[in-house]
């Protein structure tokens, strides 16, 4: 039987099918629900320096090809999720997923994400949707690059960054990050729903997030011109519902995949379901571990001996 | 999203309302919609009847509910689903035990399986779909009996087969902590949490990783006796985890 396992910085999961932030992971029991279930890890709700409600619903609209979402980054609060998270007994598996308005923000909360036990942050510098925070801080270079460089001067933390697709050159924006240990490609695409026998708009926040299989091209994409560009370590995130779309990911130069939006239409059984299928495609092809197709298809032979 | 039109609106009392409308939803008893009033909020409501016209029945607690109570014969009315499991087909002789607004729920069961029924309310103002041989419980004996519904119910536990149960959490939670556990009862409780998407990804509703609305909104009580934070912490719209504050009917 292949090898699934794989390896993003320094972290060595067992499979590479992770649970992306935003679904399912407000809770550490639903964290724990998806590792017992078979993601390789998880990485949670994104968490900010005060508890936040988050918007009115609506805050999801689903759509023929995916799903929008407007939830506006609800969360309790670093304070109150070091609270929650005290006795927690996966930290290892879990990358706790922060936002901010500011690299002092970042700092406090990174610190406080080590304290508390983690050794793993993913940056969200994109969420869509809210002001202030998210991609309004990933769009602006200068301070994503100093955000990334001040948590690996100052804490042990592994650094995850997840970049926004909503730029015009997402490898400004990887190249700006290159200090992080791994990048995340892609967080949600900025999109509108609209409601036509009431001529409103699907979400109360007007402006949310579109993720689900609609936008796997657009998330592929950023993860070839990526991977080609800097050959770093990327988790590829983006309509994934299938093991075929996880390898898609693979040979364009993806370590590991998070899986997010297809709970939606399989439940917590993907994660095995999706595991399971790569491995029997690395049998069926002829390759002993995953790492044999990582980026086979992004044309630079250098790259691929990792 | 979908829309049906609204054939009527009936005030079952002073703040709760029934309102009908022309479907072909293929729903089971226990399931709830996701109701939007456009412009507004969307909000979880369970099916009264599922039986054509489709029901739903609600007190008006904020500006949603009191938006969807004005709508006129005719109107649109919006909503997603029907959403969450169903409760089980019950056989031999059946209890229902209903609090707050619970009864809409249990409602659209007992248009199908007859049983004896146990209302709890607040005053006898807040009573609403009762028909003839209901025993009711109030808080202040303003109707039927003073005191609470599962002190009413407890005594007569182990006359049944099959007990359905919707009410506030503090209720259920009087009901669980004080039944029998070896009653040859089997217990079917339909729990209520706050809810965003309906749909199982928000993870606003879990309680100790179960899914009110997608695992749900149905459970045996063995299920919600495994729930360390039931009736205990339930999270507020942040996902903080928060005190109950003790009552119950």
């Amino acid at each position: 039987m292949a090898s699934i396992s794989t390896k993003i910085g320094n972290f060595s999961l067992e499979n590479p099918v992770i649970l992306a932030s935003g679904i399912l992971d407000e809770t550490s029991g639903s964290i724990l629900r998806a590792l017992k279930s078979g993601a390789g890890a998880a990485v949670t709700k994104s968490i900010g320096m005060q508890e936040r409600k988050g918007y009115p619903t609506p805050v999801i609209s689903e759509i023929k090809t995916g799903l929008l979402n407007a939830v506006g980054l609800a969360n309790p609060g670093i304070d109150n999720f070091v609270d929650e998270y005290k006795n927690f007994p996966e930290k290892k598996r879990t990358i706790v997923s922060i936002f901010g308005g500011s690299v002092e923000d970042f700092v406090t909360l990174a610190r406080k994400v080590e304290g508390a036990g983690f050794d793993k942050v993913e940056l969200n510098l994109s969420c869509p949707h809210v002001s202030g925070v998210g991609s309004e801080v990933g769009e602006d270079l200068e301070m994503v690059e100093e955000i990334i460089s001040s948590i690996k001067t100052k804490t042990n933390l592994q650094v995850w960054a997840k970049l926004t697709p909503n730029v015009t050159d997402i490898v400004a924006l990887a190249k700006a990050s290159e200090k992080a240990d791994a990048y995340v490609l892609i967080n949600t695409l900025r999109a509108i729903g609209v409601e036509i026998y009431s001529r409103k708009f699907s979400l109360s926040n007007v402006v949310g997030g579109y993720s689900g299989p609609g936008i796997k091209p657009v998330a592929l994409r950023a993860v070839y011109d990526v991977y080609k560009e800097t050959g770093k370590d990327i988790v590829g995130v983006g309509g994934i519902t299938t093991w075929e779309d996880a390898i898609e990911f693979f040979l364009l130069g993806a370590r590991a995949v998070q899986v997010g939006t297809a709970l939606l239409y399989e439940d917590y059984p993907i994660y095995n379901k999706i595991s399971r299928g790569i491995e029997g495609y690395l049998d069926s092809e002829g390759f002993s571990k995953l790492g044999d197709i990582v980026g086979v298809m992004s044309g630079n032979a250098a790259l691929q001996s990792h | 999203m979908q829309h049906s039109r609204v054939i009527d609106i009936v005030k079952e009392n002073k703040d709760v309302f029934t309102l009908r409308f022309d479907s072909n939803l293929d729903a089971s008893p226990g399931q709830f919609l996701m109701i939007w009033s456009p412009g507004g909020k969307e909000i979880p409501m369970s099916l009264s009847s599922t039986s054509n016209p489709t029901t739903i029945t609600f007190r008006t607690f904020g500006e949603t509910t009191k938006t969807i109570s004005l709508l006129k014969t005719g109107d649109r009315f919006y909503y997603r689903g029907p959403y969450g499991n169903s409760y089980p087909k019950p056989t031999g002789k059946v209890a229902y035990i209903a609090g707050g607004t619970g009864l809409a729920s249990l409602n659209a069961m007992l248009l199908k399986y007859q049983g004896d029924v146990y209302v709890g309310a607040r005053t006898k103002e807040d009573l609403f779909l009762l028909r003839d041989g209901y025993k009711i419980t109030t808080d202040d004996g303003s109707a039927g009996n003073k005191g609470t519904v599962i002190d009413l119910f407890l005594p007569h536990a182990n006359e049944y087969d099959y007990v359905f149960v919707c009410g506030p959490e503090q209720m259920v939670k009087n009901l669980i902590d004080r039944v029998d556990k070896k009653t040859r009862a089997k217990i079917y409780i339909s729990l209520e949490r706050l809810m965003k998407c309906g749909i199982g990804i928000c993870d606003s509703c879990s309680i100790n990783g179960i899914r009110v609305c997608k695992d749900g909104t149905i459970f045996s009580m063995d299920e919600v006796l495994k729930m360390s934070e039931f009736g205990l912490y339930k999270r507020n719209e942040a996902g903080k985890i928060e005190l109950f504050v003790n009552g119950k009917r």
